[in-house]
């Protein structure tokens, strides 16, 4: 039973940062109609600035605020320089995001080295909890509280307040709110760099928990994110939210008890839910 | 070089000029192993079958308009079997033959089970699901490779040795560009034949050809099917050059190798994928031996990124999709004129 309940919130953790990831991927594709590859990089960016802040500053808070705002400034160079010429051409997209994908890893390589970092939880959450034979990291719990907070606040930020309403009002007509004086390319830029941000966010988290940072950690979370988006149904925001948690608990539990079957079991259920429900658990249509 | 243009365009042309153009960069072709060293043979010997690999994804990018984010499991599937095979049952003819109708048997398999789940979706969301489900497949693969280390040495890599006739380097040439010219020969078959023009239809109106009545699931199935057999060959091929098989081959990285041969040719036209490779094997080449000068040229994938977003930017037909273009133009002044 305590074995349930440590994988239970080592899952739900797992999950709040593949939503991170999801939930950028999710809001760009279902706003933007983007597909954004370059993800994982910025997953990688974020990590490897947070410990590179975090060297020199010794302050978890700034390290994040960092990462963040360096996943910010990506997104807003990536979304003017080579997503805006492409917009409305998938395959395109696909293309550069992903030749942009190879150049940001290997720059990454390139300033900091192809070696692993290793990398110091902040010591405020290095501790555990123990309720009998229950042990509970704090920082996995810090992980489920931010995962949910983000959750609350994208939620809140689309559809209750008036940028929200822009936004979607974007993805139905961008000609007609663009007529009301409304620039609606500075709103799409900030939706994509709002994405970028919460990937390397999503980075600057998972480093502590692993321990280390290294250039191959993205390709293995873009891909989760990916079978998250498509599990949830593409574009739908709580779909990745629902995604994130199933595919967070089965990699807990499979890595726990076998772990070479991991990444199978992962794809398996994408296919089986293809299978059963081919537009996905939530799936809706997406700008076209 | 309206002759160029011509032949580019299968159109026939028998310009005197143009068969004497052909013939001596045949002749060319044909005694290049003999005038120079073994690292030019090496070198070319790649492009040719690398070109192959890059050809086959044209099938799937350029003719049915398919981005596999999976396509290096075929070709790393096919040196793979060949090597384990070699290492495992001995470096003779009979095992190559074995190994080639594995890795056939293999390809189609694989690609059919990839593409049953590939191509479900329709439209918008269809291409990206299709990317995301095949590059999940092509990790598979990897992962794969990295976990049976007992037969593919993981990432350290599995060396073997092969059959007596291709340890020759100058031989191993001539098979290469045999294997070049027939593979060629079989895919421009396939791309003209019926087939092809229906893949061609669904490329550039997928729901136009569904309306039309083809079964366009059924037709993509095909084309991913025999590009991968023909990726996979390729594989075979460059098991036989290298002699060596790592997990490289199997990530995403070699299936972005082979789309960037192909829209750095130009898609859609089959043969840019031979002068594609040719151009990134040659900059690769070049710029690696500008590391001297300075230690950024050994960056090489800063600039395989850099090449592949500018081309999809600046030059989306590719060099003989640019190329065409601009003879076109250039032809249709000269009637004006």
């Amino acid at each position: 039973m305590h074995i349930f309940l440590m994988l239970l919130i080592n899952g739900l953790a797992e999950g709040a940062l593949i939503f991170l990831m999801a939930a950028g991927l999710s809001i760009i594709l279902g706003l933007l109609g983007v597909v954004n590859f370059t993800h994982g990089v910025l997953f990688i960016w974020g990590g490897y600035v947070s410990i590179w802040i975090f060297s020199m500053t010794g302050s978890f808070a700034i390290a994040i605020i960092a990462a963040v705002a360096a996943g910010f400034v990506m997104g807003l160079i990536f979304e003017r320089l080579f997503i805006r010429p492409v917009y409305g051409n998938v395959t395109a997209q696909i293309l550069i995001t992903l030749g942009l994908g190879v150049v940001f890893t290997d720059m990454a390589r390139l300033f900091w080295g192809p070696n692993p970092i290793p990398a110091a939880r902040p010591e405020f959450m290095d501790g555990t909890w123990v309720f009998g034979a229950v042990i509970i990291s704090q920082y996995r719990i810090f992980l489920i509280i931010i995962g949910i907070l983000v959750a609350i606040g994208i939620n809140y930020l689309v559809n209750r307040t008036k940028v929200g309403m822009v936004m979607r009002a974007g993805i139905q007509s961008p000609d007609m709110v663009q007529a009301l004086g409304i620039n609606i390319k500075v709103y799409f830029a900030g939706v994509f760099a709002g994405g970028a941000a919460l990937a390397a966010l999503g980075g600057a988290l998972y480093v502590p928990l692993v321990g280390s940072v290294w250039s191959g950690m993205g390709i293995n979370n873009q891909i989760l994110a990916f079978i998250v988006i498509i599990l949830g149904g593409m574009g739908s925001f709580y779909g990745s939210a629902v995604g994130s948690i199933i595919i967070g608990l089965t990699v807990a539990f499979v890595s726990w008890f076998y772990p070479p079957l991991t990444v199978y079991t992962t794809v398996l259920l994408l296919l089986l839910v293809l299978t059963l429900k081919p537009e996905g658990l939530f799936g809706m249509a997406v700008r076209n | 070089m309206p002759m160029l243009t011509n032949i580019l365009r299968k159109k026939p042309a028998l310009s005197s000029g143009m068969l004497l153009f052909l013939g001596l960069f045949a002749v060319f072709i044909l005694i290049i192993p003999h005038i120079t060293g073994l690292t030019t043979i090496a070198l070319l010997s790649r492009i040719y079958i690398l070109a192959i690999f890059g050809m086959s994804y044209d099938i799937l990018r350029g003719y049915t308009g398919i981005i596999n984010l999976g396509h290096a499991l075929f070709f790393g599937g096919g040196t793979y079997i060949a090597g384990i095979m070699f290492s495992r049952m001995g470096a003779t003819l009979d095992i190559l033959l074995l190994a080639v109708l594995v890795s056939m048997a293999f390809a189609a398999v694989v690609a059919y089970i990839m593409g049953q789940f590939a191509f479900r979706g329709a439209g918008f969301t269809g291409v990206i699901a299709c990317a995301m489900i095949t590059l999940a497949f092509g990790e598979i693969g990897r992962h794969t490779a990295e976990t049976l280390r007992e037969y593919t040495q993981g990432a350290d890599g599995l060396t073997f040795r092969v059959p007596l006739m291709f340890q020759d380097r100058v031989m191993m040439y001539y098979y290469a560009l045999l294997f070049l010219i027939i593979m060629t020969l079989i895919l421009r078959r396939f791309v003209n034949s019926p087939t092809g023009r229906v893949l061609q239809a669904i490329r550039d109106n997928d729901q136009r050809a569904k309306f039309l009545g083809y079964d366009t699931k059924k037709y993509k199935l095909i084309a991913l099917v025999i590009a991968g057999m023909a990726s996979a060959a390729a594989g075979i091929m460059f098991a036989l050059l290298t002699r060596f098989a790592n997990t490289e081959l199997l990530t995403v990285q070699n299936t972005l190798n082979a789309l960037l041969y192909t829209i750095v040719g130009g898609t859609g036209t089959l043969y840019g994928a031979i002068f594609g490779t040719a151009f990134v094997q040659l900059a690769q080449n070049y710029l690696l031996e500008l590391r001297g000068i300075h230690e950024i040229f050994s960056r090489w994938l800063l600039f395989f990124g850099a090449i592949y977003v500018l081309v999809v930017l600046y030059m989306p037909k590719g060099l003989v999709g640019t190329y065409l273009q601009l003879a076109g133009k250039w032809q249709n002044r000269k009637k004006a004129a």
